[in-house]
């Protein structure tokens, strides 16, 4: 809201500089954004932030009154013609049909305006603060809604049939055309004021073209009322529309605010557009009073709360010069009765913080708690996380961090589109699901790098999925791990060559990841059926009966959709899941006593023998003098037949209790060599 | 009587480790693969074998060779190299280095975070981003109906949750199944429908804090707040403490820093919990107290490393990654 200080001085004796004024209201919460200087006639403006709380804040009178408060300085009120002595408005009447929507509502028959030039200092502060001239009634209902802040209306009386005011809910399908030129299509739960035939004014929010003050108009009838916030809010948010006075109104204004913001109106119109005759008022309904009397304030509950000493009377005079009433109850504290504009004060809660803002935040010493040590839960979800973020950084991948939102083809681009929780009110059409898994957003990624010249992308990350369980159910959200690779495994240096990524880079990452947690029950085992991956080079990923994750080659026919040639690789592991695994105090096995022997196999085998058959054979062998099988060696062409590789296996020969002798390995290598060749078909080179 | 296969290739594979220099090596060909050698020895040995053994003795010695040829290829290579490096050396080739990935900014930063908290005994906890109505407004003490409410724009899902719009939600699940003293932060995802520019995204990083016994003050949470400040911002930072609204605090601050010419900067919001919010988890409001903060995790990111692009953060190129 714009504030011009040269109108608080009607209120309030203010002296330059106006940054001290700005800056000590900020620190009273009256935030002051920014603050423009005004030339001829000079003038200062200040830009301030109103929090909802205080609705009482919408005017200059507010504002004014809480610079008189925080400088204790004290307050002018403006002028209003509140005379007893005028008479009654033949003929009208209102007639107030919805109490709850409108519980108070006046109104004031002014005849014989004569529209002269606005005055120019109405003009001027308008101006500054935002709004334009229009026309001197209209000029001067807008002048007293800033002033006052008490939203006002002026009809044409002339315009209004029946002489008749209803303040009624709107029928369905009655229509109404607004001051703004729209016509609206009003329903049962809209509030209207009407005439003895039609709507003529969409109450608190806009009033109807029908009935618009013009520069014909000679008979004025001013409406004046206290509005309910929740139906203000709800007409206005469903037809988008919004202006100063709803604003206020849904806000909350001021009880006492509708009968001076009326008379002080009144006191402009008489002086300024000279009318003929002023009618006494008309009204309907009460005032709406705070259902909260009086607020007992606790002495004790004072330094308790805010952690200081403040003095009795300055605490009087803080709560007095806010235009509370304050009682004194006994040493131990006070009764205090808040003014109609605070409705925000209903408990003693709220009187401490007043206390705080006015004693001022700057005052309030800082001081550390005594902190006594409490058990740590065990929050492995939290550390599961944190230890995967840095094996993996350690690995050499990437964390990213992208939307937890994404477009239907990326949520489609694999089989869980089904399942995926959608978003009814997406700020972008596109992104209106919840990803079920993290693959788009990484291949995103990926494409991303791509284009700007990294085509070696080594990434992770660790979010949310979400999963549909049924239409009835909550979602399911799972903290889940995906890695890609993509590109080269390294670049080619002067001293090595370069290599592609591939799967077996990525799998070697899971199972050191796994053994870094101390999970050792895992196993991969072949899958046929995931669409994400391209048929045959995925596996699933079990530990326990669970399983954790997939890995493999991303489907060239989801990869092409982010525009990505080169192969792809991706892994995803479900980290609650995993959580049940975690060996969180790893238990030490003794180092080996005695030396280990290696020997190695080469064998020719057809290309579809698994070389983890042969290992697996192997190590069956090896009378338990195996510890461990691996394969160093595969290539096919040159010698080897089309359609056979050459595989090499080092095998170690251990024992537990005795150093193992040569020719006692070199019996046993012999016959597990032979018998692969059986089993195998195979034939050594 | 001659060698055997097995004494052969024990032989060599021994010899193998003892070599050193490329004349070491060459005479270990001559000696083993050389026209003279040891496997054509063996190889002559063949001739005179029965033809029944014939075809498993070519087969060993055969193996035995491929895998001789094969280590010596391999020893020649390191050995040619390591000849000749002092020779070549050149200390302005470029180093070799090891890949290395990094933790996002984002990460980072909330690493640090809760660094400074887990010293002050806080706990860092986690809660779900998809909520209800219940913990994002209701047991917040923020109003249906009321303009509060339209600072916490929302997204909806179809059945009917929202995504949480501030991690404040945690407070209440952590209060609803603990008891006081407590002191916790939540670091998460946040989400509302901003349209996104340099400084907005619908989808953001908060923190949220919480501390409740039977004395925490409002002066209590000023030299927490400072204390946080100083340590992510340096000893020397400018802080200053502006009274503001929030549903579930009361009183309620904002705390602003000053960052040379941009002037002061809001940088959190926090306040003491209101009785409302204790009374919506269970807590009586009478006998426990204690505050609450929230900040934004991208904005505080921002200010630390110079970055004036928000949607830095979320395109993740791999060149604005490796800066941190």
């Amino acid at each position: 809201m714009k504030v011009s200080v040269d109108w608080l001085q009607d209120f309030v004796k203010l002296s330059p500089p106006y940054e001290h004024i700005a800056e000590r209201l900020t620190l009273a919460g009256l935030e002051v954004k920014k603050i423009h200087p005004v030339e001829s006639p000079k003038d200062c403006l200040f830009e301030v932030e109103i929090t909802t709380n205080r609705p009482d804040w919408l005017s200059h009178l507010g504002v004014a009154r809480e610079v008189a408060a925080v400088e204790n300085l004290s307050m002018r009120l403006p002028e209003v013609e509140n005379s007893k002595n005028r008479q009654h408005a033949s003929g009208w009447k209102i007639n107030l049909k919805e109490a709850e929507g409108c519980p108070y509502y006046t109104g004031v028959i002014v005849e014989g305006i004569t529209h002269f030039e606005t005055p120019d200092f109405i003009k001027r502060r308008l101006e500054v603060c935002g709004l334009r001239s229009i026309d001197m009634i209209v000029d001067i209902t807008n002048y007293v809604l800033l002033e006052t802040g008490q939203p006002l209306h002026a009809f044409d009386a002339d315009l209004i049939r029946g002489k008749d005011i209803r303040i009624r809910r709107a029928k369905a399908m009655e229509k109404m055309v607004a001051i703004n030129g729209r016509e609206i299509e009003l329903a049962e739960d809209d509030l209207v004021i009407a005439d003895a035939e039609r709507p003529v004014a969409l109450a608190g929010v806009m009033g109807g073209k029908d009935t618009e003050v013009t520069a014909k108009t000679r008979n004025i009838f001013l409406e004046s009322a206290f509005f309910h916030p929740r139906w203000i809010r709800m007409t206005g948010r469903k037809f988008s529309l919004a202006s100063d006075s709803s604003y206020r109104f849904e806000r909350r204004v001021d009880p006492e605010g509708v009968d001076f913001g009326r008379d002080r109106v009144l006191w402009l119109i008489q002086k300024y557009a000279k009318p003929r005759f002023i009618s006494a008022v008309l009204k309907a309904g009460e005032k709406p009073v705070q259902s909260v009397g009086l607020i007992n304030l606790n002495a004790a509950d004072i330094p308790k709360q805010l952690g200081v000493e403040i003095k009795t009377h300055q605490i009087h005079s803080i709560l007095t010069r806010l235009g509370l009433h304050v009682t004194q109850e006994s040493s131990k504290g006070w009764r205090v009765k808040a003014p109609s504009f605070r409705p925000d004060l209903t408990r003693s809660i709220d009187l401490v913080e007043e206390i705080a803002r006015i004693y001022g935040y700057e005052n309030i010493p800082e001081t550390l708690p005594e902190i006594t040590p409490l058990l740590s839960e065990h929050h492995s979800q939290v550390w599961l996380e944190n230890g995967t973020r840095d094996i993996m950084s350690g690995m050499g991948l990437f964390e990213t961090v992208t939307f937890s939102l994404v477009t239907r083809k990326e949520c489609g681009a694999k089989d869980g589109f089904d399942h995926a929780v959608s978003i009814v009110n997406p700020q972008n059409k596109e992104l209106a699901w919840m990803r079920p898994s993290l693959l788009p957003s990484l291949l995103s990624v990926v494409e991303t790098n791509i284009h700007c010249g990294t085509p070696d992308v080594f990434i992770f990350e660790i979010a949310n999925t979400y999963h549909m369980i049924s239409k009835d159910k909550h979602p399911k959200e799972n903290k889940t791990l995906g890695m890609v690779l993509s590109g080269c495994w390294k670049q080619k240096t002067w001293l090595d060559s370069s290599r592609e990524n591939s799967f077996y880079d990525l799998k070697g990452m899971l199972l050191s990841y796994f053994d870094r947690l101390g999970i050792r029950d895992f196993m991969f085992r072949s899958i046929n059926s995931d669409s994400k991956f391209r048929s045959e080079i995925c596996e699933q990923i079990m530990v326990g009966a669970d399983i954790v994750g997939v890995l493999g080659e991303v489907n060239p026919e989801i990869s092409r959709l982010w525009d990505l040639e080169s192969k792809v690789f991706y892994a995803e592991v479900d980290m609650g899941l995993l959580l049940r695994h975690i060996r969180w105090v790893k238990t030490f096995e003794a180092l080996p006593r005695y030396p280990g022997i290696q020997r190695d196999i080469a064998v020719i085998v057809a290309e579809k023998v698994k070389a983890g058959e042969i290992k697996e054979i192997i190590k069956g062998l090896g009378q338990g003098l195996i510890r461990d099988v691996e394969v160093f060696d595969l290539f096919c062409g040159g010698r080897i037949p089309k359609g056979f590789k050459n595989l090499g296996f080092r095998v170690t020969y251990q024992s537990q209790e005795r150093t193992l002798v040569s020719d006692e390995i070199q019996g046993l290598h012999s016959v597990i060599a032979d018998q692969i060749i059986k089993k195998f078909q195979a034939s050594f080179q | 009587m001659s060698e055997t296969i097995d004494q052969v290739e024990e032989q060599a594979k021994l010899k193998l480790d003892t070599l050193n220099s490329p004349e070491e090596l060459e005479s270990f060909r001559i000696a083993y693969l050389g026209k003279k050698g040891k496997l054509a020895v063996l190889m002559d040995k063949l001739k005179t074998l029965p033809i029944e053994e014939k075809r498993e003795f070519g087969s060993r010695v055969n193996q035995l060779k491929n895998y001789l040829e094969k280590a010596f290829e391999a020893k020649s290579e390191i050995l040619h190299r390591v000849q000749k490096a002092p020779e070549l050396f050149d200390e302005t080739l470029p180093a070799i280095c090891p890949r290395q990935g990094r933790l996002h900014p984002i990460t980072q930063t909330i690493r640090e975070i809760s660094r400074i908290f887990e010293r002050l005994g806080f706990d860092v906890v986690d809660g779900p981003e998809i909520e209800t109505d219940y913990y994002n407004f209701t047991a917040l003490n923020i109003l249906l109906d009321h303009p509060s409410r339209d600072a916490f724009d929302t997204f909806y899902t179809e059945g009917g949750q929202l995504l949480r719009s501030q991690t404040s939600t945690v407070q209440i699940r952590v209060m609803q199944t603990k008891k006081p003293p407590l002191r916790i932060i939540a670091p998460g995802r946040v989400y509302r429908p901003d349209t996104v520019d340099a400084s907005h995204s619908f989808m953001f990083h908060q923190i949220e804090g919480l501390m409740v016994d039977d004395k925490t003050t409002f002066s209590d949470l000023k030299g927490v707040i400072h204390l946080f400040l100083r340590e992510l911002f340096g000893s020397d930072v400018k802080i200053r403490f502006r009274p503001h609204f929030f549903p579930f605090t009361e009183p309620s601050v904002e705390v602003d820093l000053r960052w040379g010419s941009r002037g002061w900067l809001e940088i959190l919001g926090a306040g003491s919990v209101d009785p409302n919010v204790f009374d919506a988890v269970g807590y009586d409001s009478k006998q426990v107290q204690g505050f609450a903060f929230g900040l934004g995790v991208e904005r505080i990111a921002m200010l630390r490393h110079g970055i004036e692009d928000i949607r830095l953060f979320y395109e993740n190129d791999i060149r604005f990654l490796r800066q941190f």
